[in-house]
């Protein structure tokens, strides 16, 4: 199984070197000494809160990888419903019950942008900001979740 | 011993003749309605008496009537009719076994639900269970990329749903395995592309999972079939695999599995006539939860006034000091710091801020209802305990049952003692929530609960103690005729109490 695992995400490795130009806003890098471990940067979609920033995700790839889904947090701090405010764990139903084989660690990546740019304030990991939305202070939610962009997640001036 | 067990074999073979014309064709019914109609078979070859026959034969047609409107299932039943359903699905809609096979089971295996669905939106049923109309042909090529390991195959090695969605043999293999070890979802399973949704019914299971994965996957069908159909239910009985389909709406729920355990078919519990299923629940709640602890905590204890942990005062004097670390010294009758009781209330044994208030006739709010916890407390203990010895007596009825190879009058009399100490257990959960203001009522339930009672106890004595004499005498005994003639009408007497105790407290 370990075997499995391996090989696959060997190859998801040699596909990423090559994707690299074809989708700018995400990163992906391995581990140099361990191929379960994975972080990527991913950029805030436009025309959202989360524009301009970039976003660090830690990836730990189970054994049972790509049967099992892998793992995956916020290492940079986001205020987002669906996100851990303090740990950066994420709630999105691909990493858990709908999660299927075909899906890559690319594509997971390109799953959470979406997550960004959509958050579910239904089933909130953090309710201050899921409350928010579902009170409708759209505003308020904006302008949080952007102060928490430039404050981790974008280059500090000067 | 043995020569008893001799004689009551020989009883048998000489009467097995006439039951077999008799009775032969009732094959569905369960082991308990044969027992009983065997019994009847045994009374009209021993006594013609005409109103001898009468009272037994009522009893057996209530039996009757009541497994009229159940059917026990074993696995093999269970299968068939899962098959039946199968092919009936298969031939209306002229779809593939595997398709009807997650169509019905999508619908909760019910024909008619399948059906309607299905001609008053195809489209959509098909959408939603993941049934292609065609399947998407096999892409040409000598190799093909698995969209798991992204390996590439030869053609022999891929395989795919109707969606036609490459993956390799072992890939499949791992993904129908992952799926079937996480439980029943399994029966649910589509394709692993994320975009696709096509099922993946058993022909895929059978053609590519391990043998051992392949049985699990045929339990979770058959189970679903118990499980998802409002018709039918397991059986709750220890050990026992069979299931009992209910005709819903035909009477009573109370059935008898061919295990011989008698259950409510509705709240799964035992069968519990004369009381509904509301008050089963809230009896059963009331035995384990920890809601009587509580009350008696409320009426045997009173709370520290200072750290509030509550104190049960066993013996002594008024004065108490809780507990270290707490340690507060307090009256118990005014719950008062001791430190302000002296000469100024009227003594230290005699504390009058109690008294006075009683003598003014000031009722503490908390006082009444530590009392009334205690009452009720009383009358739970009563009827619980009532209720217990029955239950108990039940239960060694249970065992005294075993050796059926004994005289059939006696199964039949201990059968009746199970039935009526059930009836009559129940009867004491009802009267315990009947009430506390409808005296009358209560009065005359009491009274035909006791003329059970009394019924029951000649028989259950007779059938337990006299019979114990038999068993141990050596050689056929003289009063053995009397005894059976006895026993025979208190099992017949016994019962008659309880249509009246029945009829009154269903309201």
């Amino acid at each position: 199984m370990n075997q499995a695992s391996r090989a696959r995400l060997f190859k998801e490795y040699k596909e990423v070197q090559r994707e690299k130009v074809a989708d700018p806003d995400i990163q992906l890098v391995c581990d140099e000494a361990n191929i379960f471990k994975w972080t990527a940067l991913v950029k805030g979609p436009s025309e959202t809160p989360f524009e301009g920033g970039v976003f660090q995700l830690a990836f730990s790839v189970p054994d049972q990888y790509p049967l099992q889904p892998p793992q995956v947090k916020f290492l940079t701090k986001i205020f987002h419903p669906n996100v851990h405010f303090k740990t950066g764990e994420i709630c999105l139903d691909i990493l858990k019950n709908a999660w299927s084989p075909a899906w890559t660690l690319q594509s997971v990546c390109r799953a959470i942008i979406a997550l960004m740019a959509h958050p579910e304030p239904d089933s909130p990991l953090n309710c201050d900001s899921g409350n928010l939305l579902r009170s409708g202070d759209i505003r308020g939610y904006q302008s949080m979740a952007r102060m928490y962009t430039r404050l981790a997640a974008m280059p500090k001036k000067g | 011993m043995e020569s008893e067990d001799e004689m009551a074999a020989m009883m048998l073979i000489e009467d097995s003749n006439d039951e077999e014309e008799l009775y032969g064709d009732d094959d569905d019914d369960s082991d308990l309605d044969d027992v009983i109609m065997d019994y009847d078979g045994f009374m009209d070859h021993e006594s013609d008496d005409s109103d001898d026959y009468t009272s037994p034969h009522n009893h057996h047609h209530h039996h009757h009537h009541r497994s009229q409107n159940y059917t026990v299932l074993n696995e093999d039943d269970i299968r068939q009719l899962q098959e039946e359903n199968i092919t009936q699905i298969s031939t209306v809609l002229s779809i593939s076994r595997v398709a009807a096979g997650i169509l019905l089971r999508h619908y909760n295996w019910s024909v008619s639900k399948v059906n309607d669905e299905w001609f008053a939106d195809e489209e959509k049923v098909r959408k939603t269970v993941g049934l292609l109309e065609n399947h998407v042909p096999f892409p040409d090529a000598i190799e093909l990329t698995c969209g798991i390991c992204f390996d590439t195959c030869p053609r022999n090695r891929i395989s795919t749903a109707a969606c036609g969605h490459p993956f390799c043999v072992m890939c499949w293999q791992g993904y129908i395995s992952t799926a079937i070890n996480d439980g029943p979802g399994c029966l649910n399973l589509r394709c692993p592309d994320p975009s696709c949704g096509a099922a993946v019914g058993q022909d895929m299971v059978n053609k590519l999972a391990s043998v051992e994965d392949k049985s699990r996957y045929n339990r979770y069908i058959l189970r679903s079939f118990v499980e998802d159909n409002r018709k039918t239910k397991w059986c709750p009985g220890p050990g026992c695999d069979f299931a009992v389909d209910l005709i819903v709406g035909g009477g009573s729920y109370d059935v008898t599995c061919r295990c011989s355990h008698s259950f409510c078919w509705n709240c799964v519990e035992e069968a519990h006539r004369p009381v509904d299923c509301g008050t089963v629940a809230k009896w059963i709640l009331k035995n384990s939860a920890e809601s009587e602890n509580m009350n008696w905590i409320l009426a045997n204890s009173k709370p520290c006034p200072k750290c509030k942990r509550p104190i049960e005062k066993n013996q002594g004097c008024m004065h108490i000091t809780c507990t270290p670390p707490c340690k507060f010294e307090f009256c118990w009758l005014c719950l008062g710091a001791w430190s302000e009781h002296g000469e100024r209330t009227g003594g230290f044994y005699a504390c009058n801020r109690y008294e006075a208030a009683k003598q003014e006739g000031v009722f503490d709010d908390t006082e009444k209802r530590r009392e009334m916890a205690k009452n009720s407390l009383e009358r739970y203990t009563h009827y619980y305990e009532r209720w217990a010895t029955n239950q108990s007596l039940e239960k060694l009825s249970d065992r005294q049952c075993q050796p059926e190879s004994q005289l059939k009058f006696i199964i039949e009399a201990w059968l009746q003692i199970v039935e009526c100490r059930r009836v009559l257990k129940w009867t004491y959960a009802y009267g315990y929530y009947l009430p506390e203001h409808e005296n009358a009522k209560k009065q005359f339930f009491e009274y035909l609960q006791g003329e059970a009672e009394s019924g029951l106890e000649r028989l259950h004595q007779c059938a337990e103690k006299e019979f114990q004499g038999y068993l141990n005498s050596e050689g056929p005994s003289e009063g053995f005729n009397e005894f059976r003639t006895k026993l025979a009408g208190l099992t017949r007497w016994a019962p008659l109490k309880l249509p009246l105790l029945l009829n009154y407290s269903i309201p």
